[in-house]
Order: structure tokens, then sequence, then C-alpha cells
């Protein structure tokens, strides 16, 4: 393990969050800046713990696959304790484990709040809350191989460990510019999503952070009653829209810039996707359409914005989804699995994943009819190469071996079946909500501060797809040979 | 600029390090997923899985964009149909690796109709390169620069050679005035300078022109008499290219090679040339054709180590001149351990071939880049330019421009003039201007004039 370098990236990527923390504190100043004093604090402490690292001279800049991993995951735990401390600072959550919780949930995207009331808070700490979906969504690693030139031609071991997906790869030879590519994406994405929300009239402020929370599909409002808070359905529709434009792979964008329409018509991925959203929303519309005040339309709304918001693991509401028939409960379930597409911005197994896990379950099925047959599993006119089929077996195993076991640590609380499982659920998938206590009109005050810690980790896992922080607490990451 | 390098083997390798290093974005383009694999992962460059005749892998490789398209996979049909495919979707420039006799006889024919732009046949510029050798014993590498007006040679420093021991500067003045370019010392090269003393065992590279690099050898010493005759072990094509360039050059040439098809069709197409069909590691078979006699003995197998082993059997029994031609790099430090003198590589001189035309077309209104050659298993290299009417750096005293640190100006070549230049002189137009530098720092002139 080359410590070295990992602590010089690692001070690299701490004082990117103390600029970060810049436009916080900007907001806090122009609303009265209550909360001002947190901020300067917080980031004089992450600029000096930052620079400190960054001091450290590497002997050689080796950046082999183990030390890419360990860079992803240990920055971002500490990017959350950092993170963590306005939330402190401020008084605006005093429980150091809380606060942590709630950044965690920030920066995985998750959105799952402990706050009874949210609109209590100050209105800088709410803007850093929602702009660490923003930074978190597109990942932090991925903006400093932007920014910073020359990180080395191995720092492709950044990039895959903290993008999602099976097989995230490069959109042009340079590293550095595929990370620009995606981040111009990101950021252009966001302003129209911004411009439009303005345009229809909501506040600045509020587009802003509700931009945020789409962009980065993770779903913290500044209200408690989330986007339902207005009653605009004109927002409803531009925030749904957006959430699954950011739930698709940005490979696709890049496609359609550069004119590769027949690319993005045999993404297989994506039209998976697009399917189950339709399908998923016109069942949730017809199962709700005698349970709610209002016609096909208000139903097809309510529905399209709630699978929009779950699929791509973003977990905004627009009404109490959890007072919904139990088919469409389920249903919203099954969602929080399939998540959203690989290399987008959002959480879950991935559509891709689950696409090529059917194929490979019909593939086996027929290699039981015809057993000497061949038949090789296909993607996007490409066959899958039998480690690639192997490795997402086996990611899907410890998804949901993840899942029951959390399910087991936080059933210590004593709260319903529903509640702990789908806490779990959410809480891997990067979503937010649940059902039950945890539902889109609850909050995860309910839990333990042990149970908090293990929902922190589960997000962490779900985030960077579980393998950097399983190699955290493998011994032989840390072994010199 | 855009760069597609297809088939990821040593060549494809070392083309994508050297390029990515220099700034272009680079992709590469290999059937074998392993390989690709390794070269994302160390290089930054970007990986396409497929074959690269495919028109559907070139325009994912996006072929259709590429400034350079350069096909140096095992098939020398496929490298063709590579660059014919290429050409047709809009690559700008092709370059194509190909080696076997039967084509390069008809090769500009080929060239035309394939729009290939360059062809690269790195077995012919080996056996070049061993023919200068034959040439010059003395050396244990020999580079032309300048259409030949300028040798620069390599050698090994002995014990006793009066360079040794003495800082450059303070030479006696009665050794043949050369020029003193890159000194390779343990695993460390460098530009020597007025105050670097040689030791023995270094390897020295000097430049100067032909008549003077002999008198400098001759008052070291060496032997500066060209082979008369060469046993060479292993008919491929290199040595089919050597028979064909050394014919009237007054070497006798014995070939050795097991396979007896190989044999008589080497007989049938060299009538000078006593052909032997025979396992040439054998070393009953080697001595009763009287290698111990030979001035030269040239091993040229498919296999490094066998090519190595003999090699160190033909130094023991006191042949003059060893050449061995291997093909990884990674061992050059071992044998050059083991005293084994010359090496050639075609692998490496391809590279070279190949980064010289990439290069050339990086445009520059000052001066136009002849030839690029990098020193085996140094981070050094010698590259040569033409200066060209108008750039800033002409008729100005050399040790008044701000020469870039690191380089070394050479030698400037003005008509025939061979100049190896001190602080006053200066380069005009039309001049040819030889830099020894950091590899891959200099790509024009005016990057070594800031």
């Amino acid at each position: 393990m080359n410590f070295a370098l990992v602590s010089q990236l690692l001070g690299k990527v701490l004082m990117l969050e103390g600029a970060m923390m810049a436009p916080s504190l900007l907001v806090s100043l122009l609303y009265g800046g209550s909360d001002a004093p947190a901020f300067l604090w917080s980031m004089a402490m992450v600029l000096a713990a930052g620079g400190l690292l960054a001091l450290i001279k590497p002997k050689n800049d080796q950046l082999r696959a183990r030390e890419g991993f360990v860079v992803v995951s240990v920055s971002w735990i500490l990017l959350s304790v950092f993170g963590a401390m306005p939330f402190v600072l401020s008084g605006a959550i005093p429980s150091f484990v809380d606060s942590f919780f709630e950044c965690v949930s920030g920066f995985t995207t998750t959105g799952s709040t402990l706050l009874p009331d949210v609109e209590s808070l100050p209105r800088g700490v709410l803007f850093w809350r929602s702009f660490t979906h923003w930074i978190g969504g597109m990942g932090v690693l991925v903006l400093s191989l932007a920014l910073v030139p020359k990180m080395g031609a191995r720092s492709l071991h950044l990039l895959r460990a903290e993008s999602p997906g099976p097989n995230p790869g490069k959109l042009v030879p340079r590293i550095g510019n595929t990370a620009k590519i995606l981040y111009t994406i990101y950021v252009a994405l966001t302003l129209v999503q911004i411009l439009l929300l303005l345009i229809a009239g909501m506040p600045l402020y509020d587009s802003l952070v509700h931009s945020f929370g789409s962009a980065g599909t993770g779903g913290f409002s500044i209200y408690n009653l989330s986007i339902g808070h207005y009653q605009n359905p004109v927002f409803e529709n531009i925030i749904a829209v957006f959430m699954m434009l950011f739930g698709i792979n940005f490979t696709v964008y890049y496609q359609l810039i550069t004119r590769n329409f027949k690319g993005v018509l045999k993404n297989g991925e994506l039209w998976l996707y697009l399917g189950i959203i339709v399908a998923a929303t016109l069942l949730i519309a017809l199962n709700i359409l005698p349970t709610i005040e209002g016609n096909l339309f208000d139903a097809l709304r309510l529905s399209y914005f709630q699978v929009s918001s779950v699929i791509t693991t973003t977990g905004y509401a627009t009404t109490d989804f959890n007072l919904w028939p139990q088919f469409s409960r389920y249903l919203l379930v099954l969602l929080m699995f399939v998540g959203a597409c690989a290399g987008s911005t959002g959480g879950g197994i991935k559509v891709i994943r689950l696409e090529i896990l059917l194929k490979s379950l019909a593939r086996d099925v027929k290699r039981t009819i015809h057993p000497r047959g061949v038949k090789v599993v296909k993607s996007e006119g490409r066959a899958v190469d039998e480690p690639t089929i192997n490795s997402i077996t086996v990611f899907f195993f410890s998804y949901i071996f993840i899942i029951l076991m959390a399910t087991l640590l936080v059933s210590l609380d004593g709260l319903s079946f529903e509640t702990s499982f789908t806490a779990t659920v959410s809480a891997m998938g990067n979503i937010g909500p649940g059902l039950d206590k945890v539902g889109p009109m609850g909050n995860f005050s309910c839990f333990s501060p042990f149970s908090k810690i293990v929902l922190s980790l589960c997000m962490l896992a779900g985030r960077l797809e579980i393998y950097p922080i399983l190699m955290l607490v493998t011994p032989a990451t840390w072994k010199k040979a | 600029m855009n760069i597609i390098i297809v088939g990821d083997g040593k060549v494809g390798y070392t083309l994508a390090e050297y390029l990515s290093k220099e700034d272009h974005d680079v992709t590469l383009v290999d059937r074998n997923q392993q390989a690709l694999d390794k070269a994302t992962e160390t290089l930054d460059v970007m990986g396409v899985k497929g074959n690269g005749a495919n028109v559907r892998t070139l325009l994912e490789a996006g072929a259709d964009e590429a400034d350079i398209l350069i096909a140096v996979t095992t098939h020398d049909e496929t490298n063709m149909v590579c660059c014919l495919a290429a050409k047709q979707l809009g690559a700008k420039y092709t370059i194509a690796r190909i080696r076997d006799p039967e084509y390069t006889e008809s090769i500009s024919l080929l060239q035309n109709g394939m729009g290939i732009d360059l062809v690269v046949n790195p077995e012919r510029a080996s056996a070049m390169e061993i023919s200068r050798l034959l040439r010059f014993p003395f050396a244990t590498n020999i580079e032309a620069f300048a259409h030949g007006r300028v040798e620069m040679v390599e050698f090994k420093a002995m014990e006793g050679d009066p360079i040794v021991n003495t800082p450059i500067r303070s030479l006696p003045g009665r050794i043949p005035r050369v020029l003193y370019c890159v000194v390779q010392r343990d695993h460390d090269t460098f530009i020597p300078n007025g105050d670097t003393i040689i030791r023995p065992g270094d390897r020295v590279h000097v430049a100067a022109d032909l008549i003077t690099i002999t008198q400098f050898f001759k008052y070291m010493g060496k032997n500066t008499q060209k082979v008369r005759s060469a046993m060479l072990l292993g008919g491929g094509h290199i040595a089919f290219y050597l028979a064909r360039i050394i014919a009237g050059m007054g070497i006798k040439l014995s070939i050795v090679e097991l396979k007896p098809e190989t044999c008589a069709m080497l007989s049938e197409m060299l009538d000078e040339v006593t052909v032997i069909q025979g396992d040439g590691t054998d070393q009953e078979l080697l001595d009763s054709e009287n290698m111990r006699e030979m001035g030269a003995l040239i091993c040229l197998t498919g296999r490094d180590e066998e090519n190595l082993i003999t090699g160190l059997y033909g130094a023991k029994c006191g042949v003059g001149k060893v050449i061995v031609k291997v093909n990884r790099l990674n061992y050059m430090d071992v044998m050059r351990d083991m005293g084994t003198d010359s090496v050639v590589s075609p692998k490496l001189t391809t590279a070279n071939l190949i980064l010289r035309s990439v290069r050339a077309r990086s445009r520059s209104q000052d001066s136009v880049l002849e030839k690029v050659y990098r020193i085996l298993g140094g981070e050094v290299e010698v590259c040569e330019f033409t200066a060209l009417e108008g750039a800033p750096f002409l008729n100005v005293p050399l040790s008044q421009l701000s020469i870039a640190p690191g380089v070394l100006v050479a030698v400037l070549v003005r008509g025939k003039k061979i100049i190896i230049p001190f602080g006053n002189d200066h380069i005009e137009s039309g001049d040819t201007v030889i830099l020894v530098s950091r590899a891959s720092k200099i790509v024009t002139l005016e990057d070594a004039f800031r």
C-alpha cells in the first residue's frame, strides 16, 4: 500500500471539499448568517487537514487498483466526517452521529433525514445539505480528475471505484477529458433544470436546492412535505422528468452530442429503464385511481413522479405513498432494488445488471433444455464475457446479503419489519424514504445511534458499489505484500 | 492529435506509451481484452475491443476523426485492410507495418491502392542496421544522420582507452575531435558536459562525420576493418533482407536455418549465400561450419534466449563481432551486463520509425523533423531537424539563445560542412540540426530554443 500517495490524494479531495463549502457560506451570509461561523470553522478545519495531508510527497506515484479503491472509500468517509461539521457547529443537529448520518445521506445521494422539522433549519445549512447531493452524485474524485491536470495515467482506478456500473470506462482517451465531459453534461443539465423551475415560478433558492437534489438523485428537500409542499403540478412534472434524465447513463448524452444516434438506439439498458418506468407508472396509476381524489391524469401524474423518484433513487415525494394500496407500495419497493442506469448519478442495483442477470437466467434455462447448446449473453450487440456475468451475480448476492444482515442489526431497535427492512433497502439503494415509520412523511429519528451507523455504512456501500467498503475491512488490503 | 493504434502487442504498447506521454489522444484496438486491460490500467489511453479491420470497431474507436491510424497487428493483411478501411472512413494519415518480402516487392502498388501513407518494415530496417554494424564492427550501435553525413556510434569504453579517466574538456588535442553525446553508466543515461569523466565500462555515444569517426577509433586502437565473413542463425525475414542488402559488399554470408523448406526457398532466392540446414544452437554444427573463424555471428532466431546463449558462446569462442536480435526489451540491462555488445530490436526500430512520422506531423513553422532515434534502454533521444526560413533562432550565436535545460546541440550540417558547434556558432536557414535531449521533451526546434 502506497500510504504517502493515498494521503496526498485524500488531502487534495479534502481541500476540494473546503472549496465546495464556499457557496453555502455565501448563502448563509445572504440570509442573515446565523450559521456563517459554523461554515468558516468547518472550512478552516477541512482545509487545514487537507493541506497537511497534501504536503506528504509520495516516493512514487504508482496508483494501483488497491490504492484506487482505498482512496475512494476513505475519502468518502472523511468527506462525510468533515461535511458533518457545519451541522454540528451550527447547532442544527447537535449529535455527531446524527450529523454524520445526515451528511452520509447527503453525499451518497440517499436523502434520508433524521430531522422531524426541516423547515426550522438555517438557510446555509439547508443549502449545504442539498449541495452535498450534487457533489456526491457525480463523485468528488471524478471532479478532482476533471480539475487537477495530470493526476496520472493510472487514475483510471479512481474513476472505476467511484463511478457506478459493472464496467465504468472512458468516453475519450484522456481520463481528465472524460471527467470534464461528464461534469460539463452534469452542470449543463442542472442549469437547464434550475432555469425551467425558475420560469415555472419557483423561487431561486428553492429551485437551486431542488435541482441539486434531483441532479444528484438525492432527495433532500427544504420542506417537511418534500415537493408536495408546493401542490404545483408544473414543478412536479419538471422535477419528475429531470430525475428520470439524471438516472440515464451519461454516455447516452455524450453519444447524442457527438451525433452517435445508432449507439443510443442500441443501448438496451436505456430502453429497459424507460420501459420499466412506463409500465410501473401505468400499473400504479390504475391501482391508486380509486383511492385518490381526482381523475386518471392526476393518478398518472402522482404515479409518474413517484416511480421516477424511486427508480432513480432520488426519494422526493409529492404525496404520502405509504398510504397507497399494498400493490403500489410493493412495486415501489421493487423499483428500489432495480435502481437507475449504470454511469448515471442514481443508485440501486442498476438496470444493466438486471438486464444481464435476466438474460443469463434465460440462457441457463435454455441450457437445461439443450445441454450442449452454446449461447452467449449479449448486451448492446456485444457478448458479455463470463467473468463480467460472474461478478454481476456475486454483486447481486452481496447486495441482497448486506441488506438482509443489516436488517437483522437494525431489528435490535424493535421497530416493525416493514420499517426495518425498507429502511435498509432504501439506505443501500441510496433512495431516502422507505415505508411505514420511515415513509416519505416520516423520518429516521426513530432509530438508535447504532442503527444509524449501520445504515450510514449501508449508504456508503451502496453508493460505492460495495467493494471499496468491503476492501477497507479486509486485512490483506493493508498488508505490505 | 487523435491517434488510433490497431494491435496492442509490444510495438503497439510501446507506441501508445510514447505517444500518450507526448499528449496525444491514443485509442488502442485489439481483440485481446487482457492486453487492453493492461494498457488502459497503466497508460492514459482508451481501449476498444474488436477486430481492427472491422468497420464497426474502427468507427467505435473514432477512425473517422482520427489524425493518424497505425496498424501494427501481427498480420500484414489485417494491417493493410485496417488502413484501407480507415482511409475510406476519413482517417487523415495511415501507417501500416508490412514485413513479408512477398509484399514489399510490390509495395508502391499496394500503398497507392490501399491508401497507406507510410509502410514500416521492421525486418528490413533491422537488416539495414545490421549491415551498418558489419561495416563498422568497432561500434556496438551505429545510426546515420543527415543522409549519412553524420554517424552516431555507440561503443564501450575500456580500461586503457585514451579517453577514459580524464574530464572531456581536458582530453589531449591529438584525439580526433568528435562530440560526446550520451553516456550510459550502470542504469543511468545522461548527456555529458565538459566536466564529465568517462569511466571504463561506460557506453558512450559519439557523433562526427565518417572520416573523423574512423580516425577516432583508429586512434583508440580499435579494429576498423569491415567484416569479411558472417554467420547468420535463423533464416527469417531479416536474414533475407540482410543478404539482399550486403550482396556486393564482399561479405561472405552463411545462413543456418532449421526448416528444410525455408532453406530451399532461401537458396532459390539468394545466389551468393551458403545455406546450411541445421539447428543453430547445436555447438557441433557451429564448430564444424567453422564459426570460430567468422568475422561476425548474427543471431536472429525467433527466441530471445537462444539468441542470447548462442551469442555468448560465439563471443567466448572469439568471434570478433556478435549481433543479437531481441524482441523483449525488458532484458536489455541483463544482456548488457552479460557482455553481448550489439543488440538489434526490430520492435524498437519500428517504434522509432513510427514515432518520427507522427512527430513530423505535428505542424511547425520553423523546422522539419527528419529523424528521431531513441537510445536503447535509456530515456534519451537524438532528433534531427531542418531549420526553415523565418525561424526566430536563425543567425543568433548559440551562446545568446536560451537553450532548454538538458538539451545538447550536437551537430550542425550546412551543405557538406559538418560543424560541431560552440557558443559563437549559429544556425542558418536550411541547416540540419542534431539535438540530444531527454526523451519526448523536444518535438520541434522551437521547443529547444524557447
